[in-house]
């Protein structure tokens, strides 16, 4: 018999106590340890969603605001640029690549990006690496389109298909473009960025689509233009939304930055996504930092309430404490069994808690990563969180082991025979 | 009692995520005499311009107090810097030599919190409203790995292999001429002293 | 087990107060106890009977005075030194709740032995190992089998006692003190009890200082002491002993 399973024995004989209380504790860690979890994944899954992109270019908004539109398909954009804009970057001879974005109509939800089959070769993520195709081929003819992967698992499409768009992001009374539809030719492979979730098709087909409307409304009268006669009328788009661009010298980007934003034809902004992401976690920094602070109180109070219970148990054991000073227990003996009881029930509730935390992690990751673009990880883990947990178990053991001092001094004070 | 400590303990760890104190313009300390550093030769960013390349050459030679008030040839000497500024030549000499040199990082591809390229250049703030450095002050640099740890605008020491490139095509929007590019072996944090 | 010439307990001088401006509980001059004796001490409630027995354990240390044991000063050790030297000389029994009510009866018994190696080398000096020697003695007390593998909040307070003594006893210490052991048992118990405690500390070679109210036990012992024979603090008895 020695102290850990005298401390055991102890801890078992209080089991409903302590039980509930290593509930709480689990509760306040995974809560701790999800929302860390949470703010890193947000961090990785926007900055892996473009990889070699030097420069997103745009009409004149707030930085943030065209790399969230133009990349993550987030918010609205406010302005669109000339394509005859479009065309003179994407000549000039510091440019390597560039690759026109038309947003505005979706499919069921999910985004639809009018775009070129530049868009296929030279678009990069996540350090790099080029998309590929699971099944087909970019877009050739002018109704094909290019499924994400996201898009076909989750609506079930394969190659051959027919879809339809909608104008606009697809609420209520949204006009179908039900007379033009479209075949899928081409279905992503899995990437983990807003790639997935969009359905992708040429800009003359968004030209094609909203031939004869004006003003973001169709024709009166039902009347549009039948598909056999849609090549007739000249498809190149008149304006885009925004463009990516990849340059030939990447360490000039700071000097082409600043000739589109002082550029002649019409008020751009070139803005280099690291940045606008860097501006984008600052603004928001403070609300993860104000949820950890949160998160962490919330665990301060599952301790608490350890030491509280220490302390309520503290009397009834008076009787056990003497008994074991008469057989020899000194203050240290005490002390090490409290505590020994204070680092089992805070490192069994952060055990638990991890454990829940990987649970949560497994089953609402891939919800996460499909809707919201967030990669969670449910096994991978960090040196923080590990930080994070030894001064969650360093602090229950510090609470636990405080009243073992006011312990000792009842002992000390009853004498063998405590005054019950 | 407990909760302070444990609060305290807390924000030590946030701390560690703070940034060093710079504004906008700041450059880096320069050492009062570059040191080998093991096999780098540590530089500062004034080594990385010809000697005898001076921009504001032609407007220090200029008398201005003989212009007249709103004279077009001083607007014109300004518009002649900046293109020179942006036809900036590199120091021939640099190309293969090991160098260390510190500056500030501007990542241009991150995944995974690892950095696989980034831009270093001399001063805070290089990108937001200031005109950029002129292309012999601004160096690509592509780590052997990509590197963990590092955020936008981090003051860091780079140890590599420095090339100058010669570019063939015309500058268009870019920078006219060659630029630097450094393969780098090791970064590290840059501790002011 | 020869008793040896110096007593086995020795207290002189020793005064006792529980706070400062409070009266003295114990004011001792002089008491011993010689190895293997039986000594009966009388005193009603309040006569600061517990505290005097905690001075002797060395849980209590007097102001004034010297407590000696075996030759050695209680006084004179480190309060940690106090503890491992109580156990290893002094077997306690209370009057109740004597046992630990999470641990199995012979772990309970065993307990002096986790804190003390002189009592575990000394009880395995018979043969065999702890265990076996925690049953035997329960056997000698009339514990059987069949009661071990009871939770020891299901034994009775007579039951509960007699492991108690086990307790005390495992070891051979030197000294059994036992305060107020049979006041919870039935009239009819009690002796019974005594008996088999005098026996067992008889056959171990331990002195045995008996603190009780009720004087009928005396006749037992070789040896009677009232409390304000001991204490002059204690309140003075109606008749003497």
């Amino acid at each position: 018999m020695n102290l850990l399973r005298l401390a055991l024995r102890s801890a078992w004989n209080r089991r409903v106590t302590l039980a509930l209380i290593v509930c709480a504790i689990a509760l306040s860690v995974t809560m701790l340890l999800g929302v860390e979890r949470a703010r890193i994944a947000a961090r990785e899954g926007f900055s892996q969603a473009v990889s070699g992109t030097d420069l997103v270019v745009g009409a004149r908004t707030s930085p943030i605001q065209l790399v969230l539109y133009a990349v993550f398909h987030l918010g609205e954009a406010t302005n669109n640029m000339l394509w005859k804009s479009e065309q003179q970057i994407a000549g000039d001879p510091a440019v390597a690549w560039a690759i026109p974005i038309s947003l505005g109509d979706s499919h069921r939800g999910f985004p639809t990006v009018g775009t070129t089959p530049a868009f296929f070769e030279h678009f990069k993520y996540s350090l790099g690496a080029p998309l590929a195709f699971s099944a087909g081929r970019p877009f050739s003819g002018l109704f094909d389109t290019v499924l994400g992967a996201d898009v076909a698992s989750h609506l079930g499409y394969r190659l051959g298909d027919a879809i339809t768009l909608t104008h606009g992001s697809g609420g209520i009374g949204s006009v179908e473009h039900a007379d033009k539809p479209f075949t899928v030719v081409g279905i992503l492979a899995r990437t983990g960025t807003p790639v997935d979730r969009s359905v992708f098709v040429s800009l003359e087909a968004i030209e094609a689509i909203h031939l004869g409307w004006q003003g973001g409304a169709p024709p009166p009268g039902g009347f549009s233009i039948p598909e056999q006669f849609v090549r007739k009328f000249d498809l190149t788009p008149k304006t885009i939304t925004a463009m990516l661009v990849g340059l030939r010298n990447r360490a000039a980007v700071f000097h082409v930055q600043r000739a589109i934003n002082e550029f002649a034809g019409e008020p751009l902004m070139a803005v280099l996504p690291g940045v606008a992401l860097d501006q984008l976690w600052q603004v928001v920094g403070v609300v993860e930092k104000s949820l950890l602070a949160v998160s962490a109180l919330v665990v301060v109070v599952g301790i608490a309430g350890m030491a509280a219970a220490v302390l309520a148990s503290l009397n009834e054991r008076r009787r056990e404490l003497s008994i074991l000073r008469s057989v020899g227990a000194g203050p240290r003996h005490i002390v090490a069994l409290l505590g020994i009881e204070a680092l089992l029930v805070t490192g069994s509730g952060a055990a638990l808690g991890v454990a829940l935390l990987v649970a949560l992690s497994a089953l609402t990751g891939p919800w996460l990563e499909s809707n919201y673009g967030l990669p969670i990880n449910a096994l991978g883990w960090s040196v923080d969180e590990s930080l994070l947990l030894a001064a969650v178990v360093a602090a229950g053991f510090a609470a636990g082991v405080l009243p073992a001092y006011r312990a000792c001094r009842l002992a000390l004070a009853d004498g063998l025979t405590p005054r019950l | 009692m407990k909760a302070l400590v444990f609060i305290a303990a807390l924000l030590a760890c946030c701390a560690g995520f703070a940034r060093a104190d710079y504004q906008v313009g700041d450059h880096l300390a320069k050492p009062a005499k570059p040191s080998a550093h093991g096999a780098y030769q540590e530089i500062d960013w004034d080594a990385l311009m010809p000697k005898d390349w001076d921009p504001i050459k032609e407007l220090k030679a200029t008398d201005l107090g003989m212009m007249r008030d709103g004279d077009p040839r001083a607007n014109a000497l300004l518009l002649k810097m900046q293109e020179l500024w942006e036809k900036a030549p590199v120091e021939a000499s640099l190309d293969g030599k090991r160098i260390r040199i510190p500056g500030f990082m501007v990542p241009l591809d991150e995944a995974k919190g690892k950095v696989s390229e980034f831009l270093l250049v001399p001063y805070f703030g290089a990108c937001i409203h200031v005109p950029p450095p002129p292309a012999n002050q601004i160096i690509h640099v592509v780590p052997d790995k990509p590197v963990a740890g590092h955020h936008m605008m981090d003051a860091v020491w780079v140890n590599g292999t420095l090339r100058t490139i010669r570019s063939q095509t015309r500058a268009g929007m870019g920078m006219a001429s060659a630029g630097y590019r450094l393969e780098a072996q090791s970064i590290e944090p840059y501790k002011q002293k | 087990m020869d008793p040896s010439p110096s007593p086995l307990l020795q207290a002189e001088n020793v005064s006792f107060r529980w706070a400062p401006r409070l009266a003295p509980t114990v004011e001792l001059d002089r008491f011993t106890i010689a190895a293997q004796e039986r000594v009966f001490l009388y005193g009603p409630s309040g006569s600061g009977k517990s505290t005097l027995l905690g001075i002797f354990g060395g849980v209590l240390v007097p102001q004034q005075g010297h407590v000696r044991i075996l030759g050695t000063d209680l006084g004179s050790l480190g309060a940690s030194r106090r503890d491992a030297f109580r156990v290893d000389h002094i077997g306690f029994i209370f009057q109740q709740f004597n046992l630990i009510p999470y641990l199995s009866v012979v772990e309970n018994v065993l307990l002096p032995c986790r804190f003390s190696r002189r009592r575990r080398e000394r009880a395995m000096q018979a043969g065999g190992n702890l265990e076996a020697q925690a049953l035997r003695l329960l056997a000698q007390l009339d514990l059987g089998r069949a009661l071990h593998a009871r939770n020891v909040t299901q034994l009775s307070v007579g039951q509960q006692q007699r492991v108690a003594a086990a307790r005390a006893l495992i070891g051979r210490p030197e000294l059994i003190i036992a305060d107020e052991p049979t006041s919870s048992l039935d009239a009819g118990r009690q002796e019974g009890f005594l008996e088999l405690l005098l026996a067992e500390c008889a056959s171990s070679g331990a002195a045995l200082l008996f603190v009780s109210h009720d004087r009928r036990l005396a006749a037992h012992f070789t040896r009677q002491v009232a409390m304000d024979e001991v204490s002059r603090a204690a309140p003075a008895l109606g008749e003497a002993a």
